[in-house]
């Protein structure tokens, strides 16, 4: 694991989280979006993010796999959005004006949209407060990084690239 | 070695090699052609510098003797015959090849085959002797060069040591197994031994230098010494220079005596920078990484493409027309304007995307005849192997492709290519018999037809009989007898394309084993093109394919569901008509519409595409007849919203192989129509 510090590459619609009340120097820390689904907090490292939207018309894709919501144009390009409910098989909601698709670049050419509940902000969360996960893992925590109790809050970690690992 | 100056040499020299490929068969056409000649040795010469830069010794090896057989050939001392060209050729293959594995990523080339470095220089005459523990030794004297006891190698040579080396040429020793490395030096005929060697003659002792192996083990390399940098081999040479190549030679000796199996490079960095007066060589520290021949890991192939200026001045005009525009567009959205003034600027808008699109289309664009070029060495040397006399004729190569397209149709092309040789025209003799001339004739024709472009191979060889096609598609069981007869000639010839299909009763190596052409006919519907057959029995065959400019753009049907829009790839539709409930029967579960006499498989788009909204009645759709493959199936769609030309984007993560879409695209006002893959559609309802 390897969470380096980072300047968010683009971050609209959110607002950057106030440290001036948390002088002292944690260390080395993440810089993570929040993002809630009901009631559990979960984190993305910014430097997977390419960005944030508002969710428009999602073009249905008849026959695409399971939790593949469809498709959206992002400037030209043709975006997969996957509903994140689905990936922590949560029952589905209906899409709110709260509601936030996050775009995910997995590499150079592969990006990735993530169907959410609300985005919360930006934080960045310290090192030392991340727990990996132990040796006993339920089925979905392969795409869990690690654990973070910070700020009277428990935020799940997710490693995008395993969630998305072989995926084509 | 410099990366940076790695690819640079790499395109141009890539360049350089496929004009060579051109070059040297025609050259075998015109010998003598000193235009021809000149280009040819400066071509080898060009390589063979920027290898030399690069310290590429193999490539250095190669390209310097072959250097020197033109230059001997243009001088006319040796001529170009057909034995010369299979060696020549022999030769271009392994640059062809060294120039692939650079690209591929190796940074250190496989050493050369002695046996071709011996064949080159007895092109030019030099009598090189191979040693070998067991060579009988010929009448002239191999004498060894070594320098003189109490010469230090390091230093300055001085004319008395240097006479000494050539007086030990007239020594004559016989070829032995010295344990010692040793260079075997023939004096150029003509020279006096004991009087002043000019530079001349000195380079070709260094020739000779170079093309004798170590006798020690094959797998030594012959050591060549890099000439230093800016020295012309054919003036003048300093005394620093002279030791510099001394040292390179000395060095090449103890690190072979070291007994590494490393190809010497030791001298390469001594020479690129200044021959120094003590120069120990600097053994290429690196010696873990040349111990496996591995070549590095492949790096990322960069795609370039050389583009003419004037058409990046096209486009920088175009956008400034375009800011200009929006500009305006700017200036009417703030104050209140009129309907006219705004359509005038969108109209003007319009206009200068569509120009900017073209410009920008236009810069991925290759002559074809970057494919075209490898074709006449295709022809040629398939045509010496069956002992057939064919003459190949390009046309239209200027003609400008998109450059993906370029490296697709490559392999096609080749394969068509081989066919009419092989099984189209004759062997000379039965051409003879049949009043036609020895020399067939294999056209490569290029053209382009509006948003096409038209490939042709032709060929005045003995065509194809119809009758016989058919009964050979009864035979291997494509179809019945009545159904071959009911074949039209056109159909029969388009039986070549299926696979298996072959009337070859041989399989050479060439073709003849019936996988070949429905590749071809895949790899051509892949790019959205079509192939089509014509041919006269005893005259010949004519192949037309027809492919679409670019790869990005497709022309399509647009049907709908309700809001949802499809596009059906426009070369697929036969035609469209009402659905009507009456012309339906189910045969098999399956249910099929009539068409004038024909029933052909309905499918029934809504219940994949809007199987949340299940209906009965179809009454108000429509039919589409589209052809996949050789068969026809009728897809029962919504609306039908007209044609349109749309850019086709890919589908991304986790949708790239979802049956039955080929990407997709958006449409006018902004929405996402997905692209039917016909054949993937079909899969879906079975």
């Amino acid at each position: 694991m390897n969470l380096e510090n980072e300047v968010p590459s683009t971050a609209s619609n959110l607002s950057a989280d106030d440290m001036s009340g948390d002088s002292a120097y944690l260390g080395p820390s993440a810089r993570c979006v929040l993002f809630a689904l009901d009631n559990e907090v979960y984190g993305i490292q910014v430097k997977k993010i390419r960005e944030v939207l508002r969710v428009g018309t999602i073009r249905k894709v008849a026959g695409a796999a399971y939790g593949v919501l469809g498709v959206i144009n992002v400037r030209g390009v043709i975006v997969t959005v996957v509903d994140s409910r689905t990936l922590y098989s949560m029952p589905t909601r209906e899409i709110d004006d709260l509601s936030r698709i996050i775009i995910i670049e997995l590499d150079e050419e592969r990006t990735v949209g993530i169907l959410v509940d609300f985005v919360i902000e930006v934080k960045d969360i310290p090192e030392s407060k991340i727990e990996s996960l132990s040796a006993s893992k339920e089925n979905a925590s392969r795409h869990i990084q690690g654990i973070a109790h910070f700020q009277d809050n428990v935020i799940i970690l997710i490693d995008v690239d395993n969630m998305f690992l072989g995926a084509e | 070695m410099d990366e940076e100056i790695l690819q640079d040499f790499l395109v141009e020299a890539s360049d350089l090699v496929d004009q060579l490929n051109e070059q040297l068969v025609e050259l075998e056409n015109s010998p003598t052609d000193s235009d021809l000649l000149n280009a040819v040795f400066r071509g080898f010469h060009t390589i063979k510098g920027g290898a030399g830069f690069l310290a590429i010794t193999p490539l250095i090896e190669v390209c310097h003797r072959a250097e020197n057989v033109f230059d001997k050939i243009r001088n006319g001392d040796v001529e170009y015959d057909a034995a010369a060209a299979d060696v020549i050729l022999r030769a271009f293959d392994v640059i062809s090849d060294s120039m692939a594995q650079l690209n591929d990523g190796a940074r250190e080339l496989p050493e050369n085959d002695p046996q071709l470095l011996v064949d080159l220089d007895a092109l030019t005459g030099s009598k090189a002797v191979v040693e070998e523990p067991a060579v009988e030794v010929s009448d002239s004297t191999e004498p060894v060069l070594q320098l003189a006891d109490g010469v230090d190698p390091d230093g300055d040579i001085s004319d008395d040591e240097f006479e000494a080396l050539l007086n030990q040429r007239d020594n004559s020793s016989s070829s032995s197994q010295s344990s010692e490395v040793s260079a075997v030096l023939t004096l150029p005929e003509g020279v006096d031994p004991d009087g002043d060697m000019s530079d001349d003659e000195f380079e070709a002792l260094l020739n000779q230098r170079d093309s004798a192996p170590s006798p020690v083990t094959n797998t030594q390399t012959s050591p060549s010494l890099a000439l230093p940098e800016g020295v012309d081999p054919d003036g003048d040479m300093s005394d620093e220079e002279f030791e510099a190549l001394l040292s390179q030679r000395d060095s090449i000796d103890s690190s072979t005596k070291a007994a590494t199996n490393t190809a010497p490079k030791p001298a390469a960095p001594v020479i690129e920078t200044k021959p120094e007066a003590t120069p120990k060589p600097k053994v290429e520290p690196a010696s873990s990484s040349k111990s496996t021949a591995k070549p590095a890991a492949k790096s990322a192939p960069e795609s370039t493409v050389r583009v003419d200026t004037k058409r990046l001045d096209e486009i920088m005009n175009l956008v400034g027309e375009l800011v200009l525009v929006r500009n305006r567009l700017l200036t009417l959205k703030g104050k209140g304007s009129s309907v006219e003034d705004l359509s005038n600027a969108v109209a003007n808008l319009d206009h200068v995307t569509t120009d900017l699109q073209a410009s920008v289309l236009k810069t991925r664009m290759q002559p074809v005849k970057k494919v075209f070029g490898r074709f006449p060495r295709v022809v040629r040397d398939l045509a010496r192997k069956l002992g057939k006399d064919i003459n190949l004729e390009l046309k239209g190569e200027e003609t400008d492709l998109d450059k993906n397209l370029v490296e697709a149709l490559a392999d096609p092309l080749v394969h068509l290519v081989r066919n009419s040789v092989d099984h189209g025209v004759e062997m000379p003799d039965v051409r003879a018999n049949a009043g036609k001339p020895k020399t067939g004739t294999v056209v490569l024709a290029a053209q382009q037809e509006g948003d096409h472009i038209l490939l042709s191979i032709t060929d005045d060889g003995k065509g194809m009989d119809p009758d016989v096609l058919r009964t050979k598609a009864v035979e291997k069981g494509m179809m019945d007898e009545m159904a071959a007869s009911q074949l039209d000639d056109k159909s029969a010839f388009e039986l070549i394309l299926s696979a298996g299909f072959s009337t070859a009763d041989q399989i050479s190596d060439i073709s003849g084993r019936g996988v070949g052409m429905d590749v071809v006919k895949t790899m051509i519907t892949k790019l959205n093109g079509s192939i089509d057959i014509h041919s006269v029995l005893g005259e010949g065959t004519q192949i037309n394919i027809k492919v679409p400019l670019t790869l990005a753009i497709l022309p399509t049907l647009m049907v709908g569901f309700d809001e949802d829009s499809y596009a059906i790839p426009l070369t697929s539709v036969q035609e469209i008509f009402d659905f009507n409930a009456e012309n339906t029967n189910k045969i098999d579960g399956q249910v099929m519409v009539r068409l004038r006499e024909e029933s052909i498989p309905l499918y029934f788009l809504n219940e994949w595409l809007a199987s949340d909204k299940p209906k009965d009645d179809y009454a108000g759709d429509k039919v589409v007849i589209v052809s996949i493959g050789n068969q026809r199936a009728g897809l029962v769609v919504n609306q039908v919203n007209g044609q349109e030309e749309v850019v086709i984007k890919p589908l991304g993560v986790m949708l790239k192989h979802a049956a039955g879409y080929a990407g997709a695209t958006i449409t006018g006002n902004g929405s996402i129509a997905l692209i039917l893959d016909l054949p993937g559609v079909i899969e879906r309802f079975q």
